[in-house]
């Protein structure tokens, strides 16, 4: 399985592949699109591929989107999925563009992992780096991953997010920073999160540049700044756009202020929904503000530590969100899941690999379970689902933690090479 | 302008020469013309009972009472026959025009026909009211709906103050006011409309709804109104309506008109008040149809249920009605039959029957001091069975039927269906249709669709016109206007997906396992003048029933469980990542070692220490020993 | 967390360790049967009582009879001469009685077709208004013109008749009551109630012409028998094993053991000295009941909706007469009339072991559990095992602990073994697909050929997996130990999996799957005995065979109709594990490979 060489036509016939299957799985079964849409697992409040249908229904009866409390999702998909034939009569299109976009994905993701980044960057090369999987391997193991397949299919809006923040890493990589920073003002623009994903990657471009940077220290600060001022003039354009699109403000409100304040409160796979169900009104504001700190506060630490390797941090952090996001759904599980295997290096050293599977399979199976208790048997309450979130939760985080642990003492170990393989402990 | 001296005069010699003349017996010529002397000089109020028998031995009685003053008295607080507690709150919330309904049950159209007054007086279940009011602004409109809403469940002891910003929609098609406006359209006339479709009607509305009549619910057909009755009925609604009205000739008259209309069951009214139990009947009183082969003494196959349909007012009622109000209009006769010309009605004495020819209806005037009684022996009935069309108003069929319900199952996510069947076999019909849903109902518009039964594919061509506000958290509502047309002698599929939101725990009723009310939608069918347009008016108002919605719940007694453990949860992974982060790795044999490990060295440690204590003390003494020897 | 996981997981590496597990698996499936064995001691059963305190069961007179008798004769004589008579002529007669009580009628076709056979009829309902509510709640009252055993529900459908009159009577109903006669007992009522909540297909079930609000609950009245009858048999098992709240059969309970004074049976206990024989007796023949997850009466179909339902038959013989049975329902209607909320306070997982004591699921659900996590456990430790070399075994203790601290798991090509996942995945994810074959076949095969079908497919999954051991023993890349190791590790952790998620859904069934599954565990390549694994195969197999051609036209039927999910759960879950086992059983594992691998 070590990485050879890429031919173009293995990786033209994996995305035919891909491709392939789901627009069996469209076709064959007609139901399974609108079953999947309806899962809690996959459409939450700002991703749910219905809600895009009626936001679009009232966009083109001018009534404002947001002027209400059904569409959250941001202004300019209405007009792209407004350029597609109705989805009513030819829903063959949406499905072609969802399609493309996981391709588009995986084709990026490819591109990161040929580029070896991970083993080696610019400050940091791992011994175990040539024990790696070929890009074809890894954009594989994203396309045919069960989540990303359910996701594609259940058409939630997250795939674009997915979408762009993978563009974002690979532009970086390949030292394209405007590109890259404009991918990342688009997944910001489209779900607001990714913007903390900024420093690491600007880091990421640093490292990656073209020319080495000079010795001088502001040279850096220099860069970061341009980078910043990069990512909010996209953003700032996009939110200009928007404005003309929509005639009013409101959106931002309806749109980020949402994620924001978690008014609406439907379940989904997060630790947030049913805190806040539960939560009295008087400390709702002050955990809100709470859960927001917690979230944000790995960036800091993250890219402190791991300085020599970006795009772990990159990776960390994106498994971090999938779990402690407000609205999370298994789309964002799977974007981390994708970037996980670019890691086979370490992989060696993680410690539960089989516990942190089970623990994930088995919330995949009896989430639904619990949640069919709940809601249609009405023999089991709340209480089921919302364990098994807490399962799924604490499994990703043990997988988070895991990696990174794996990560560091790699780095350990190349200033400490007789320690390999020996009892290690943490003081 | 001012109402004049002498008739104001009047009117106060007539109150105080009347009120104790009502009480005793015989008349007084002078009296008498007094009292037409004023009923004359203007109509000011009149009362009026309509019976009318219905299929399934069934009795609809509709009271309507009417009262007006002119607007320039109203203006000058100077109410005669307008109550005067509603007439300074509308002042004080300057109501234009006012609607209230209390109701309760269900109209049986399929049996009991078309709706009286055509539905106009009639409301959703619980309590609906709207309101035209004059103000600059919405926020002025707003502030002034809430005084009124508070003010009204203060005086009909109604839970109408729970019409908050989430329950209050401003219509736009479905409803034009009745009374004549100057300005009917002008931009300071604000339309709301507040429903209470949990609103459970009772004794405690009636009162105040008699306190507000000129007789009080003492004399007059007002009398017969009874709490026990009243809302033992199978559908009763008590309506109240406000309008200023100007005649073409002669001034402005502000309009008070009160109406409650019930259906009774007359088996079940007839029982005795002191044993409402339906206790099986006597095996030889029962009405078997003896035409059976297996019929005998012990086995008897009933006949159905349209026989006894005789009743008296006083068996229906438990009273008879008590005279008449001395302030009516005596040119309007107080009580009206609605049967067959061919049936026998007894009247008491005293009363004069006036049968207006062709027409089915038959009304009696009655002396104004003694009681009234009406009996209406049943049919004579040819071999146990009944011919209903013979012996009843034959009930004219509605314009429309309509029938709403959930589909699906579940508390995710759910439909609303209705179905509109359009009776006629030449026209259509054309309509609102009208909801008013709660905001944790978020409807998906993009799934309204309308198909015609029998035929394949949708019929969206059928909805002409569809306004809708869409609802926003915890503010405001979900309101829906639909206009669509029925064709001829077919039947319409209304449906549309809605997904049931949980709420925070603390914004569920205590019976939050009950499910929520969904209030009843409004139909109004728009009449067809000649030109094609439609006219102001609507030609006939109906209601759905009303809707439970079960929504997701979550483990009440668990707030405290939740943040302990979604906090923990959360801690863990916080933990774990800085733990990671900010440790040093070491070999396990390197370093410090661990505080276990430390307490358990330390531990040895002293224990060898005391036990080489021990033995050196014991060296000591043996060696003392051996000195004393 | 991951300290504390890396404290646990350190033990991993005690070789004594490695030889537990089977042991503990053994314990673990021991101790869930003794558990199960356990419950019906008065310790670990508990009385019933009643949770939701607007019922009042049994707290108001009730007043059929009398009178009603004399009516109630007249219906049976009308309903004995229909007897026999199609069912539309049927329909036709009920239509105008209940029309002429003054109830509004409605009618439903149906047609279902299952193993090549068609189930097609007509059910009526008749609504009953309240008298002053509004159209938001319904009782449902069902008589299915035939029972289950297809007799005709001779007493049954004149009595609901007469309380229909009787109920009219009453002005206190704060719910719609809702009279449904169903030509037969597990079809019809399906129908009915899937239209009731749009959940039909209507190419093959019409939709409904008229509703009510949402159901509260329903009671089905199974009354063949033309004698005075002794005691009431309550059936309460729902499709799927899913049950009614138990507050529902507890009030039944009280207004005819309370109140009437008749005795009460469950599960066909037709004597229940309150001993622990009999309480065992009855708490099996209930698991077993919703382990098949077979539809048990009319209101089986009621239950996945969450409308909780019963059947009440009369049995023995006695003195109570059909006015008493009649009053049992009205009392109960009463009861349900007094709620405010839908029935949620009680139980919903429970097994009843005597007509008043039951286990609620914190005290029985252990068991299964216990017997899923030997599975898990077994798994486990076959990963562990599986990335240690075979040289352990040779090699004396204090180098092997040495080894052991050195082989974490870093690339050191001498001691550590990368686990080479890809076959053995491949392996159990095909097995596991293998399943939906025969699903399809037995649910879409006529009747005739079912068991030819069966037969053949019995053989052939006996002969399948020879043909893949020996696949892959001759395959050019022959499957070392520990290749087999990761093929059972795979296949237990899913079974586990699969079992303890349905524990929750289907306590009954996962149990029994488990139990009769719990072989596997113990597995262990032995090549030298092929005949063992085919012996395997064939036992397994005749297990599901037993009964044949109407197990399994009543399985596709159930499948079809009521939508019973155990043939899912025996041909994905159960199959593929055993055919992996004995795949295992059969395995060759080539030593040389290691050799090789260690050199």
């Amino acid at each position: 399985m070590n990485g050879g060489k890429v031919t173009l036509g293995r990786t033209a016939g994996l995305y035919a592949g891909a491709a392939v299957l789901r627009l069996a799985l469209f076709t064959l079964f007609p139901g399974l699109p609108d079953l999947l849409t309806g899962r809690v697992e996959i459409s939450t409040p700002v991703t749910s591929f219905k809600r895009l249908q009626e936001g679009l229904f009232l966009y083109n009866h001018n009534v404002s989107p947001y002027d209400g409390g059904v569409y959250h999702q941001a202004p300019l998909l209405l007009p792209i999925f407004n350029l597609l034939p109705s989805f009513s009569t030819f829903p063959i299109f949406t499905y072609l563009l969802y399609i493309a976009v996981d391709i588009l994905s995986a084709d990026a993701l490819l591109r990161i992992a040929e580029s070896g980044e991970a083993g080696s960057s610019a400050r940091f090369t791992s011994p175990r780096r040539d024990k790696r999987w070929s890009g074809a391997v890894v954009a594989a193991l994203f396309l045919f991953n069960p989540f990303t397949i359910a996701t594609c299919i259940g058409r939630s809006t997250t795939v674009f997010t997915t979408c762009a923040i993978l563009h974002a890493v690979a532009n970086a990589i390949s030292g394209r920073h405007f590109h890259a920073m404009v991918a990342l003002a688009f997944a910001s623009y489209l779900s607001m999160y990714p913007l903390l994903l900024l420093p690491p990657l600007i880091l990421l471009c640093y490292d990656r540049q073209k020319q080495p940077a000079s010795g001088a220290p502001n040279a850096w600060i220099k860069f970061a700044v341009a980078m910043v001022m990069d990512v909010f003039g996209a953003l700032a354009v996009l939110f200009q756009m928007s404005f003309f699109l929509t005639g009013s403000w409101e959106f931002l409100s309806s749109t980020y202020g949402v994620q924001l304040t978690l008014s609406d409160l439907a379940p989904n796979i997060g630790l947030w929904w049913y805190f806040f169900v539960e939560m009295f009104d008087s400390f709702r504001s002050f955990f809100l503000a709470v859960f927001w700190l917690h979230l944000s506060s790995y960036v800091g630490g993250l890219s402190v530590r791991l300085r020599q390797q970006p795009l772990v941090v990159i990776t960390l952090l994106l498994g971090i969100f999938s779990i402690f996001k407000p609205y999370p759904s298994i789309a964002d599980a799977s974007l981390f899941l994708g970037m996980v295997p670019l890691y086979r290096h370490v992989f060696p050293l993680l410690r539960y690999s089989f516990v942190i599977a089970a623990i994930i399979i088995y919330a995949t199976f009896l989430g639904p379970a619990f949640y069919h208790l709940w809601i249609y048997a009405g023999s089991g309450n709340a209480n089921f689902f919302y364990a098994i979130t807490l399962v799924w939760g604490l499994g990703l985080s043990l997988l988070v933690c895991d990696l990174a642990f794996a990560v560091l003492r790699d780095e350990w170990e190349v200033e400490r090479p007789e320690m390999v393989g020996k009892e290690i402990r943490q003081i | 302008m001012r109402p004049s001296f002498p008739s104001l005069l009047l009117s106060l010699l007539s109150l105080l020469c009347f009120s104790p003349y009502a009480a005793i017996a015989n008349a007084s010529s002078a009296a008498d013309s007094i009292s037409t002397s004023i009923s004359d000089s203007r109509s000011d109020y009149h009362e009026q009972l309509i019976l009318r028998p219905l299929p399934l031995s069934a009795l609809l009685a509709s009271f309507n009472f009417r009262s007006n003053t002119s607007l320039s008295a109203f203006e000058a607080h100077n109410f005669r026959f307008f109550p005067r507690s509603l007439g300074q709150i509308l002042q004080h919330a300057g109501t234009r025009e006012l609607h209230l309904r209390f109701s309760l049950g269900r109209w049986d159209a399929e049996s009991w026909g078309a709706r009286p007054w055509n539905g106009a007086r009639e409301g959703g279940t619980g309590v609906e009211m709207w309101a035209w009011l004059e103000a600059e602004t919405d926020e002025e409109a707003d502030h002034k709906w809430l005084t009124l809403t508070n003010a009204l469940s203060g005086l009909f002891c109604a839970s109408l103050n729970f019409i908050d910003s989430t329950r209050t929609t401003r219509p736009v098609m479905s409803f034009q006011p009745e009374g004549n406006h100057i300005d009917a359209n002008a931009t300071n006339m604000h339309l709301l409309y507040g429903v209470l479709p949990h609103e459970v009607v009772c004794t405690e509305n009636l009162t105040p709804f008699l306190k507000l009549l000129p007789c009080k619910g003492k004399a007059g057909i007002a009398s017969l109104l009874d709490g026990h009755k009243l809302f033992d009925s199978s559908w009763q609604t008590m309506a109240i309506d406000i309008r200023p009205v100007c005649p073409e000739d002669g001034e402005c008259v502000l309009q008070i008109e009160q109406s409650i209309d019930m259906v009774l069951d007359v088996d079940r009214s007839k029982r005795p008040r002191d044993n409402p139990i339906p206790r099986p009947p006597p095996a030889h009183d029962m009405k078997c149809n003896t035409s059976k082969p297996y019929h005998a003494h012990d086995t008897c196959f009933p006949t159905d249920s349209a026989a006894n349909q005789d009743w008296s007012l006083s068996q229906i009622f438990g009273r008879p009605i008590k005279g008449t109000c001395p302030l009516t209009d005596p040119t309007v006769s107080p009580v009206c039959i609605q049967v067959p010309d061919s049936r026998i009605v007894f009247a008491s004495e005293g009363a004069i029957e006036k049968k207006n020819p062709g027409q089915t209806s038959r009304c009696f005037d009655f002396p104004a001091e003694n009681d009234f009684e009406v009996f209406l022996p049943a049919p004579e009935t040819q071999d146990g069975s009944v011919i209903v069309d013979q012996h009843l108003v034959k009930p004219e069929t509605p314009l429309l039927y309509a029938e709403r319900s959930f589909t699906g199952h579940g508390q995710e996510r759910g439909g609303v269906q209705t179905i509109l069947r359009n009776p006629s076999p030449d026209q259509e019909v054309e309509f609102i249709y009208m909801e008013s849903l709660p905001w944790f109902m978020r409807i998906y518009l993009h799934t309204i669709s309308a198909r015609v039964d029998g035929q394949p594919g949708k019929a969206d061509s059928l909805i002409q016109e569809v306004y809708y506000r869409p609802a926003v958290d915890r503010a405001r509502g979900t309101q829906l206007e639909v206009r669509m047309t029925v064709p001829p002698a077919s039947t319409v599929f209304l449906t549309y997906d809605f997904e049931k939101s949980i709420l925070r725990y603390t914004e569920y009723p205590p019976d939050a396992n009950r499910g929520f009310d969904v209030a009843a939608a409004v139909i109004t069918i728009l009449n067809k003048d000649k030109n094609g347009g439609n006219s102001r008016f609507a030609a006939y108002n109906l209601r759905t029933t009303t809707l439970l919605c079960n929504l997701p719940t979550p483990d009440f007694s668990m707030p405290y469980n939740v943040i302990i453990f979604t906090s923990t949860a959360i801690a863990l992974a916080f933990g774990g990542m800085f733990n990671i982060l900010v440790r040093r790795f070491v070999a396990a044999n390197e370093g410090p070692k661990s505080g276990l490990k430390k307490g358990v060295d330390k531990l040895k440690a002293k224990l060898a220490a005391l036990f080489k204590k021990k033995s050196s003390a014991a060296a000591v003494a043996m060696t003392a020993e051996k000195k004393t020897e | 967390m991951p300290r504390l996981l890396a404290s646990a997981l350190s033990l991993r590496r005690d070789p004594r360790l490695l030889k537990l597990p089977p042991y503990l698996s053994l314990l673990c499936i021991v101790v869930g049967v003794v558990w199960l064995f356990l419950l019906p001691l008065d310790d670990y059963s508990r009385r019933t009582y009643i949770s939701e305190n607007a019922l009042l069961p049994g707290q108001v007179h009730t007043y059929f009879g009398g009178s009603d008798q004399n009516v109630f004769r007249a219906y049976k004589y009308e309903t004995d001469e229909l007897a026999g008579k199609g069912n539309i002529e049927v329909n036709n007669k009920l239509e105008s009685i209940a029309k002429g009580l003054g109830l509004k009628v409605g009618r439903q076709n149906f047609t279902y077709s299952s193993a090549g056979n068609t189930h097609s009829g007509q059910n009526i309902y008749a609504i009953l208004q309240a008298p002053r509510g509004d159209a938001t709640e319904a009782i449902v009252l069902v008589a299915a013109w035939e029972n289950v055993n297809g007799e005709l529900n001779r007493s049954g459908v004149p009595l609901v008749l007469t309380l229909a009159r009787y109920f009219k009577r009453w002005s206190l109903w704060s719910k719609d009551i809702i009279f449904l006669f169903t030509p037969d007992s597990i079809a019809g009522p399906q129908a009915w109630v899937d239209a009731y909540h749009d959940a039909h297909d209507s190419s093959l079930v019409a939709s409904l012409p008229l509703k009510s609000g949402a159901l509260q609950g329903a009671i089905a009245l199974d009354y063949a028998r033309e004698t005075r009858f002794k005691s009431v048999h309550i059936v309460y098992d729902g499709v799927n094993g899913q049950l009614p709240n138990l507050d529902l059969i507890n009030s039944v309970n009280h207004v005819a053991g309370g109140q009437m004074g008749m005795g009460v049976a469950i599960q066909e206990m037709w004597e229940h000295s309150n001993s622990y024989h009999d309480r065992l007796q009855t708490m099996l023949r209930g698991m077993l009941k919703q382990g098949l997850g077979l539809a048990s009466g009319p209101h089986s179909s009621f239950i996945p909706y969450h409308v909780d339902a019963v059947t009440l038959q009369p049995f023995g013989d006695g003195w109570q007469d059909e006015m008493a049975i009649g009053r049992v329902i009205e009392g109960t209607f009463r009861s349900l009339n007094n709620l405010l909320e839908h029935l949620h306070q009680s139980f919903f997982f429970y097994l009843l072991m005597q007509k008043e004591r039951f286990v609620s699921i914190g005290t029985y659900l252990p068991s299964a559990m216990l017997v899923a996590a030997n599975f898990t456990i077994m798994a486990i430790a076959l990963w562990v095992k599986s990335g240690q070399p075979e040289v352990r075994e040779v090699i004396t203790e204090k180098t092997e602990t040495a080894e052991e601290a050195g082989k974490v798991a870093l690339p050191n090509p001498h001691v550590t073994v990368e686990r080479d996942l890809f076959l053995p995945l491949v392996l159990v994810a095909a097995c596991q697909f293998a399943g939906v074959v025969p699903l399809y076949l037995f649910n879409h095969l006529s009747e005739s050929a079912l068991i030819p079908a069966f037969i053949f497919f019995t053989i052939l999954s006996a002969i399948l997996p020879f043909l893949l051991s020996s696949i892959l023993h001759n395959s050019t890349t022959s499957t070392t130990t520990q290749q087999y190791h990761l093929i059972r590790s795979f296949s237990l952790l899913l079974l586990g999996m699969f079992l303890s998620s349905l524990a929750t859904l289907n306590f009954s069934l996962a149990f029994l799957v488990g139990v009769f599954s719990a072989p596997l565990t113990f597995v262990r390549p032995c090549p030298n005995s092929p005949s063992n694994g085919c012996l395997w195969s064939f036992c397994l197999d005749e297990k599901v065979g037993y009964g044949l051609g109407e197990v399994l036209r009543q399985a596709a039927f159930a499948w079809d109709v009521t939508g019973t999910y155990t043939p899912v759960v025996v041909w994905c879950v159960w199959w593929p594990a055993w055919i992996v086992g004995v795949v295992s059983v059969l395995g060759r594992p080539d030593t040389r490979e290691n050799k090789v691998k260690k050199a």
